[in-house]
């Protein structure tokens, strides 16, 4: 009987093409724009490290002065906390880490100087963060301590500076210093770049990693944003680090529950003692926040994208309307037609599954009418932000075109709802007599 | 007027007139808000940054190595640009309007005030600032070359003289006139005194969305870190042609540094407002499905109906109605159904603007949009309905007595 | 085979009650071939309707083969109508998206028989009324006689016990209309039970039973033994 529905649908859908065609499309229409938005809020909101989101927890601190008005304390540490919160006597896993952006000097006279972005890490945050490696590893924790000048390539980098070989044991010569090269990555790019959502959320990696502390000790030129709210004293560079300002993201895994409560009181004495000194004076609200939440308090997903998914749910409530009408129009239209069924012995359940079958038809062929849609308005979408951010990750993938067509079933079949209804409170008997 | 009849007749079947209306509704809540962000968007991609920008160009020039003298090379750079062919004038700066990084200061009327603090934008320029980017000086004094201080990385700065925008000017004195203000001394957020020397008309912040757009201050300095920005402004008609020779030109000055972003500023300004660019092509194209779908379903509806009532209007033309009384009749149909629509509609988008003020930082809607909207959408509801009732107009009267 | 006690049947429009039939008491036999006429409006229709169990009496007994069928629901009825009665209607009403074949295949398929029974089935059906060579056209492709033959056929084809027809000749010529009826006659002599409402007064006298309805009432029930075959 289901393929005899089938037929039947496609037979319906030939006696009104227009009206037909004209519920396809708006179903189309309305599944193609809500998956273009709904794809980038999937992709820009999703939990860009699903294994451990709930484990990595970045700190707020409660900073600010205030007497300035409406002062919201910056999300990044201070050199001073940053350093206090390494020296921390816990065992988990942490990294400071902060970007820079210095001159490397090619190791092939071919390739011109160039400037990279670079960033600076503890030995941990390539395991945190389960960066892939393509060669060798991360640097060992005494390099942190140590201060050695080693480095990690992103692969591209690699690519470019030696062809894509192993360049591990290698030099490079980095802002003016020898690093050892002691690692190559395979592709990184966690959309959004969660552990740095001060500095692009959408940027791309940076192409350098070395120990963190070098930062301040070699004093490479520091690049990302920089939130004072007291001026310096002093002008030189300790005086800068030394100073009230915001420049270093700080990430502790915290395994579980004990672990978490732990760090958290650690966090909230070490606060009070700060507080003794006349600093952390402008009172938060949360000071641990996992990734998930990290990215719902830095709102790494554009409030112009949520603005649009409420937008795009509305011209889908538009279309689906529209098809309810049409569908009203076509089921009511067609009377005459399920009194005979009736007559020659349809019962209503059997005129509901032909009826539940005729719309879940319809909504197929929107459905794949509106991947097509989705899949151009993506495309649209990338040539509007090409030049902005990087874009390989934007697309359509399986489960994206799987949840188009099925939400484009649910759309018709739901649309048909009223209008199934209605037909089934036909009297047979009035419609069999001449028009 | 058969006004009573219609409505009684729409209340009878009330379905399908229902469907059309809440289309209507939900479109012009949708298209009312889409069309104030676009609008609002669009007055922040156009406004005016102060430059002359159709002739300016910028390089980011980065020195490195011990061997590199920022000093020297930012002095014969600026002497080699100001003398190209085709160059009007040529600056180093720290930060270039609208192109989303600089860096930002807060300033007060009192020393060690920071609760009055008028947040604005620092630039670091020297004497040829105002005539390389072609800024109107309103009041008071250009800088002289002599002013011009050379600022080493780590070294305490001084006070100093500052020209600062209108909009600077108007913010940290409101009761005064801008052109008044010429010589008082006010501070930066580390209590450096600066005295007000000149005023330009404006001068647009990196940050085109921040609140504080036009409030710019330029010192008189130049920052010998190795890093700099140099604006070119190019005689009319050079500016394509110069661009890949400024950078040939200052390759061949030195070659420890690293040379980047050669652009003109309205590359700059589209790169800067890619994602606006993109919100408001996205929300045109919503705007005109959503126009074109229910434009559609009205068509739709209409054409449904007058098939079904065929018989009576062919029992109607059988009696004497004219092909206006017909086509009238449709129309004030529609025109009633839209009402409704539009009315409730004009409720749902000022719920819907309120709500993306609260949780989106919108701004709230102006109301002449409103009326404004449900304007449009009556029309649409017209135009929609006008082909299929001309064609039952059309209808010959023997459509009453024949069978279908 | 078919047994009305009491049979009544009450419309409320608004406020006012209407009431279509009234008391109607009737036995029909099986292999019986009736007539029922009447003026417009004079409650025709409800009979046939109630008969074919397309709607539900509000009042009275209904014994269809002894089984009392007075209040059943929607989907027993909808199973007797396939299994018992087949219906032939004055507008034809054929789907007009299907082909001949497919037109009949309808009451076969919502009785759920196999391929092979529904496709022979449909073949004896349509070889039956002549159209069998016919059976890819479109009803619109046929004369008003054909379409009522394939009607005919549809009605046949699940080999129902009782054929109601509603005025079956009402939309023909008369020379067709001949064809029709003696169809309808021959269907009748191999023993299945008719009842045709009909405008028509030859043909009403010309049947052996006929009922007279007025005002939502039997007015007469009249019976001839001689059948007269036009």
């Amino acid at each position: 009987m289901f393929f005899y529905y089938i037929k039947l649908a496609l037979l319906s859908y030939r006696r009104n093409p227009v009206l037909s065609s004209l519920m396809v499309l708006a179903i189309a229409v309305g599944i193609g724009a809500f998956m273009v938005v709904y794809t980038l809020t999937y992709i820009m909101g999703g939990d860009p490290i699903p294994q451990k989101s709930d484990q990595l927890y970045h700190i707020q601190f409660d900073y600010g002065d205030p007497a300035i008005s409406a002062f919201e304390p910056p999300p990044q540490l201070t050199y001073r906390d940053a350093m206090a919160m390494l020296e921390a006597p816990f065992d988990y896993p942490r990294t400071a880490t902060s970007r820079f952006s210095e001159a490397i000097e090619p190791p092939s006279r071919n390739i011109a100087p160039f400037f990279a972005n670079g960033r600076g890490a503890l030995s941990d945050f390539f395991t945190m963060f389960d960066v892939p490696f393509l060669y060798g590893g991360p640097w060992g924790a005494e390099s942190d301590s140590n201060g050695e000048q080693v480095v990690v390539l992103s692969r591209d980098m690699n690519d470019r500076l030696f062809g894509g070989e192993n360049s591990v044991g290698k030099n490079l010569d980095l802002g003016g210093l020898v690093f050892t090269i002691v690692g190559v990555l395979d592709e990184w790019q966690p959309i959004p770049k969660f552990y740095d959502l001060n500095n692009g959320q959408f940027n791309v990696s940076e192409e350098v990693y070395v120990p963190w502390h070098l930062i301040a000790s070699q004093e490479l030129r520091r690049s990302g944003n920089t939130n004072c709210w007291a001026p310096p004293e002093g002008d030189d560079f300790q005086a800068f680090l030394n100073a009230e300002c915001a420049w270093i993201q700080y990430w502790v895994q915290l395994p579980d529950q004990n672990a978490f409560n732990e760090y958290q009181s650690f966090l909230n004495s070490y606060v009070e003692e700060q507080r003794a000194f006349g600093r952390m004076r402008v009172p938060v609200d949360k000071r641990l926040f996992n990734v998930i939440e990290w990215m719902e308090e830095q709102e790494a997903l554009p409030n112009e994208i949520k603005v649009l998914t409420v937008l795009a749910g509305l011209l889908l409530a538009v279309c689906l309307l529209n098809t309810v009408g049409l569908l009203l129009a076509k089921f009511l239209g067609k009377s005459a037609e399920l009194g005979v069924r009736q007559a020659l012995g349809a019962n209503k359940s059997s005129l509901m599954i032909q009826h539940t079958i005729e719309t879940g038809v319809l909504g197929t062929i929107g459905g794949l009418l509106g991947l097509g849609f989705a899949v151009l308005g993506m495309e649209g979408v990338k040539i509007l932000l090409s030049g902005d951010i990087p874009l390989d990750w934007l697309g359509i993938d399986m489960t994206m075109a799987m949840t188009t067509v099925g939400l484009a079933i649910i759309s018709g079949v739901f649309a048909g709802l009223y209008p199934i209804w209605r037909t089934s409170r036909i009297n047979p008997a009035i419609h069999l007599k001449t028009q | 007027m058969e006004f009573g009849p219609i409505l009684r007749s729409l209340l009878r079947n009330k379905t399908g007139a229902l469907l059309i209306a809440l289309q209507i509704m939900v479109t012009l809540t949708v298209i009312v808000n889409a069309i104030y962000i676009i609008q609002e968007r669009s007055q922040h991609m156009t406004k005016p940054s102060g430059l002359d920008e159709a002739n300016i160009t910028h390089i980011l020039s980065i020195g490195y190595g011990e061997s590199f003298n920022a000093e020297a090379t930012t002095d014969n750079d600026l002497r080699v640009l100001r003398g190209m062919t085709g160059v009007a004038d040529a600056t180093v700066i720290n930060a270039i309007p609208v192109s989303s990084s600089g860096s930002s200061n807060g300033y007060m009327v009192e020393p060690g005030r920071l609760e009055l603090a008028v947040m604005a934008a620092q630039y670091r320029s020297d004497d040829h600032a105002i005539s390389t980017m072609g800024l109107e000086l309103i009041a008071g004094e250009n800088f002289s070359p002599n002013e011009i201080v050379r600022h080493e990385p780590g070294t305490a700065r001084t006070d100093t003289s500052v020209i600062v925008t209108r909009a600077m000017a108007e913010a940290l004195y409101p009761d005064d006139a801008a052109e008044t203000t010429i010589g008082r001394i006010f501070y930066a957020a580390d209590d450096t005194a600066l005295q007000i020397k000149g005023i330009v008309e404006r001068l647009q912040v990196p940050w085109p969305s921040a609140d504080f757009a036009e409030n710019s201050v330029i010192y008189p300095e130049i920052e010998l870190d190795g890093g700099n920005y140099y604006l070119v402004r190019h005689e009319p008609g050079y500016r394509d042609e110069n661009l890949p020779r400024v950078e040939e030109t200052l390759a061949a000055q030195n070659d420890t540094r690293v040379l980047r972003e050669n652009q003109t500023f309205e590359q700059t300004r589209t790169i800067t407002f890619i994602p606006d660019n993109a919100m408001t092509s996205i929300l045109s194209i919503v705007v005109s499905i959503l126009m074109f779908i229910t434009g559609l379903g009205i068509v739709g509806l209409a054409v449904f109906t007058i098939n079904r009532r065929r018989r009576q209007i062919g029992t109607r033309r059988a009696l004497g109605a004219g092909h206006i009384q017909i086509l009238r009749y449709f129309l004030v149909e529609n025109f009633v159904i839209s009402t409704v629509g539009v009315i409730f509609g004009a409720i749902m988008t000022v719920a819907l603007n309120m709500f993306l003020v609260n949780n989106f930082d919108l701004a709230p809607l102006q109301w002449y949009f409103v009326p404004a909207g449900m304007a449009v959408l009556l029309v649409l509801g017209q135009l929609a309905v006008v082909g299929p009732a001309w064609r039952a107009s059309r209808m010959s009267p023997a459509t009453a007595t024949r069978n279908i | 085979m078919l047994q009305m006690t009491n049979i009544g049947k009450t419309f409320l429009t608004g406020q006012v009650q209407t009431k279509a039939l009234d008391q109607i008491n009737l036995e029909v036999d099986e292999g019986e071939f009736v007539t029922i006429t009447g003026p417009s409006g004079c409650g025709k229709t409800t009979f046939l309707n109630i008969a074919g169990l397309l709607e539900n009496a509000t009042a009275g007994q209904y014994l269809l083969d002894g089984e009392d069928v007075s209040r059943l629901g929607d989907r027993q009825r909808a199973k007797l109508r396939n299994q018992k009665i087949g219906f032939i209607f004055q507008s034809f009403n054929l789907m007009p998206d299907l082909n001949l074949f497919d037109n009949v295949d309808v009451p076969l398929r919502y009785r759920g028989l196999g391929r092979g029974e529904r496709h022979q089935r449909i073949e004896e059906a349509l070889t039956n009324v002549g159209l069998w060579s016919r059976r890819k056209h479109l009803p619109a492709q046929l004369s008003g006689g054909q379409q009522q033959r394939v009607a005919i056929a549809r009605a046949l084809a699940g080999s129902p016990r009782f054929l109601l027809a509603d005025e079956p000749t009402g939309n023909l010529d008369s020379k067709t209309a001949a064809g029709v009826m003696s169809l309808l006659h021959e269907i009748n002599a191999k023993g299945t039970t008719i009842i045709m409402v009909t405008h028509d007064p030859v043909l009403a006298q010309n049947s052996r039973r006929n009922i007279d309805i007025l005002d939502g009432q039997i007015r007469d029930d009249a019976r001839r033994n001689t059948a007269a075959v036009a």
